[in-house]
């Protein structure tokens, strides 16, 4: 194996032991959180929003400010991504870079 | 059918291109070893791989693609924007870290890093063209259908100019090109879309000086050699908004009444936009056929509500159907593009640029953030599109630039060479995903070829042009062929044949390497059967009436994820199992 390779290996969360876990547990409940998210809205665009053609609640049905929750939800699910990704670079994060370097 | 050929589009993509070209050349120069060849060294700072990935990923079909679905069926185009954005959150939480450190150059470097398995390679490498080419296909015949309106060449001009521009950037300097171009793309084309947003909401809605009558059909009749429009022949002061436009001062798509009944909303904040939006009445086209088989767009007005739901666009029509089966393609579809993303190779090869999983995390938050904010610009563009009197009711891919020239000659000149930006940028990430399968997988690890360090960056550079050329080749065979939803196939096959194995080898220690070949086997063969079964391709590659094609498909839905990614997971779960001793007997000594 070539050194780069080896280098590959040796940095990262590997060589810790809490922060890993930490790391896996937390992304893993982020995850969770997530995926029921984007399922609800799958089956609630699927099942709960058209009845013989027309739209009876679901995603039609009023959120705020005159909008409809396909949008607010939409826009949830994108900017909620975005928020989710923030909150385990934040929380879940390994040793810092300059951490890992020291150790090697 | 409304052409606007542009000199200044001309212009500003020339001096975009060459600027392009001459950043790879110079790099080219500077890269000389494998590792800076396919992994850029490693050395790529985490901030500038995710503006990169945001590069990669817009593609073609992100940018025109939803865009233009939006302008022309409302929400569905956006429920492409949310499905590819919530794909990054597998990667970012599953799939980046573990990959990272697994692999190398590829994909098959990191499911084959337990293993030094020929055949995983070999399927992996195959895995890895196969689902390369479904996503280069329409990239390159969407770069020759541009260039027809844009800039006034024929189709096979644009392939090749985009053809021998990718080929030039990864030939010279690889990743270390491919991503510069990419993270130049993906700062131009998020800036730029931040800019028109900006001016559609400024700008408001506004009605036409008169109403559009239901009976104001438009007919277009096409020839082997002319074409007429409402009678007369195509001319440049006889496009197909003509006569709209001479009547009610506006052409295709605009609001027939907003609420208040106002003529004009003045600038409108971002919420504001959807609630004014919401409550008016729009005026959409539709396609049709008349007695004489000229085609037909009549106008029909919409309520916006209507038009912030799903199902009005066929792909998503099931979901307005009661019938269980008929919701089955929107649901299976929305799991493809879920999963799919993370499976992509040409994303995947981009967590090998930086140098460790910190960085893979760091970068792939940067990534979420800038594609997740272009996503949500599209909602803006597309509505904005569809009431901007401007569209094209023969191509939806047109739709994004035709709004940026009602803002005047400079912006659509500057969107014009975004367009073909992104298709850059997206092209060479999969001429280089391609390249390294050829040159690092299949010649070197496969066939066992001994290369010198050197060797492999010929191999590498050599395979790109291949790809390259091969790309202008098949975007201009393709050219008469509707191949938009190609990249939704490549989502099914990613998920389908990588994602099974890429989890498991991570999350299963009983996992074998006869699971994963199995697996990648069945995820590719069954979903791409099953894609080339279905009524949809029936339908829109074989050239069957939606009866006949609904009458002769063997499979009940055409979007294959919903059966296809459990298949692929219990394939190898069950050959694992009944590999496993075997495997331990025979495992080779570390």
């Amino acid at each position: 194996m070539s050194s780069e390779a080896t280098s590959h290996e040796s940095t990262g969360e590997e060589s810790t032991g809490v922060p890993v876990h930490r790391a896996r547990f937390l992304g893993a409940v982020l995850f969770a959180i997530y995926c029921i998210a984007y399922a609800t809205f799958v089956l609630v665009a699927a099942f709960g929003t058209f009845k013989g053609g027309a739209a009876v609640g679901g995603l039609a049905a009023p959120a705020f400010g005159g909008l409809s929750i396909a949008v607010v939800a939409g826009f949830g699910l994108i900017i909620g991504a975005f928020l989710l990704a923030a909150i385990y670079a934040m929380f879940g994060a390994p040793p810092r870079e300059s951490e890992t370097e020291a150790r090697k | 059918m409304i052409y606007h050929a542009s000199t200044l589009a001309v212009v500003v993509f020339a001096l975009f291109v060459a600027a392009v070209l001459a950043l790879s050349l110079w790099l080219g120069s500077r890269t000389k070893s494998s590792g800076g060849y396919f992994a850029a060294h490693g050395q790529v700072g985490w901030f500038v791989n995710g503006i990169a990935f945001a590069g990669d990923y817009l593609s073609a079909a992100s940018f025109l693609g939803i865009c233009g679905m939006i302008a022309f069926f409302g929400y569905d185009g956006f429920l492409y924007s949310i499905g590819y954005l919530a794909g990054w959150i597998v990667a970012l939480f599953v799939i980046a870290e573990p990959v990272k450190r697994l692999g190398k150059y590829t994909l098959a470097d990191a499911l084959d890093s337990k293993f030094n398995s020929r055949g995983l390679k070999l399927v992996a490498a195959i895995s890895t063209l196969v689902i390369s080419l479904f996503y280069l296909v329409p990239q390159m015949v969407g770069a020759g259908a541009l260039v027809k309106p844009l800039l006034g060449l024929p189709h096979w001009a644009g392939v090749a100019m985009v053809g021998v521009a990718v080929t030039v950037i990864v030939s010279t300097a690889g990743m270390v090109s491919t991503t510069w171009v990419q993270f130049i793309k993906g700062t131009i084309l998020v800036a730029v879309c931040t800019l028109v947003v900006a001016m559609i909401l400024n700008r408001g809605f506004a009605v036409p000086s008169t109403p559009i009558a239901s009976t104001e059909v438009q007919t277009l009749v096409k020839s082997a050699d002319s074409m007429t429009v409402n009678g007369a022949p195509l001319a440049p002061d006889n496009q197909l908004d003509s006569k709209l436009r001479a009547a009610h001062g506006t052409g295709f798509g605009s609001v027939a009444a907003l609420p208040g009944g106002v003529e004009r909303t003045g600038p409108l904040g971002p919420l504001g936009f959807f609630e004014t939006f919401s409550q008016s009445t729009i005026t959409t086209w539709k396609k049709g056929t008349d007695a004489a088989g000229a085609t037909t767009f009549t106008p029909v007005e919409r309520k916006g509500a209507d038009l912030l739901l799903p199902g009005a666009n066929p792909t998503f029509k099931g979901v307005r159907d009661d019938r269980v089966a008929s919701k089955l393609d929107f649901i299976s579809l929305m799991l493809a593009l879920f999963l799919g993303t993370a499976s992509l190779p040409h994303i995947l090869i981009r967590y090998y640029t930086v140098k460790d999983a910190v960085s893979a995390r760091k970068s792939t938050v940067v990534g979420i953030a800038a594609i997740g904010f272009f996503y949500v610009l599209t909602l803006y563009l597309g509505l904005g599109a569809m009431t901007s009197g401007a569209l094209d009711p023969t191509d939806s891919n047109m739709s994004a630039p035709l709004l940026a020239r009602t803002f005047g000659e400079g912006l659509f000149a500057v969107i014009s060479a975004v367009a073909f930006t992104t298709v850059l940028g997206t092209v060479s990430g999969l001429v280089m995903a391609g390249a390294g399968a050829v040159a690092h997988d299949l010649m070197k690890d496969v066939l066992g070829m001994r290369m010198s360090d050197a060797q492999q960056v010929r191999s590498g550079k050599i395979a790109a042009a291949a790809l390259g050329l091969g790309s202008i080749a098949l975007g201009i065979l393709f050219e008469k062929m509707n191949v938009t939803f190609l990249v939704g196939w490549a989502f099914n096959l990613a998920a389908s044949a990588n994602l099974p194995a890429l989890v498991m080898l991570l999350f299963w220690k009983r996992t074998t390497k006869q699971g994963i070949i199995a697996a990648m086997a069945t995820g590719l063969v069954v979903s791409l059967g099953w894609i080339l079964a279905s009524a949809d391709t029936m339908e829109k590659v074989y050239g069957y009436s939606a009866a006949d094609a609904a009458a002769k498909t063997i499979v009940p839905f055409s979007q294959p994820a919903i059966v296809t990614v459990p298949l692929g997971f219990a394939v190898l779960a069950v050959v694992s199992l009944l590999t496993a001793r075997s495997s331990k007997s025979n495992a080779a000594p570390a």
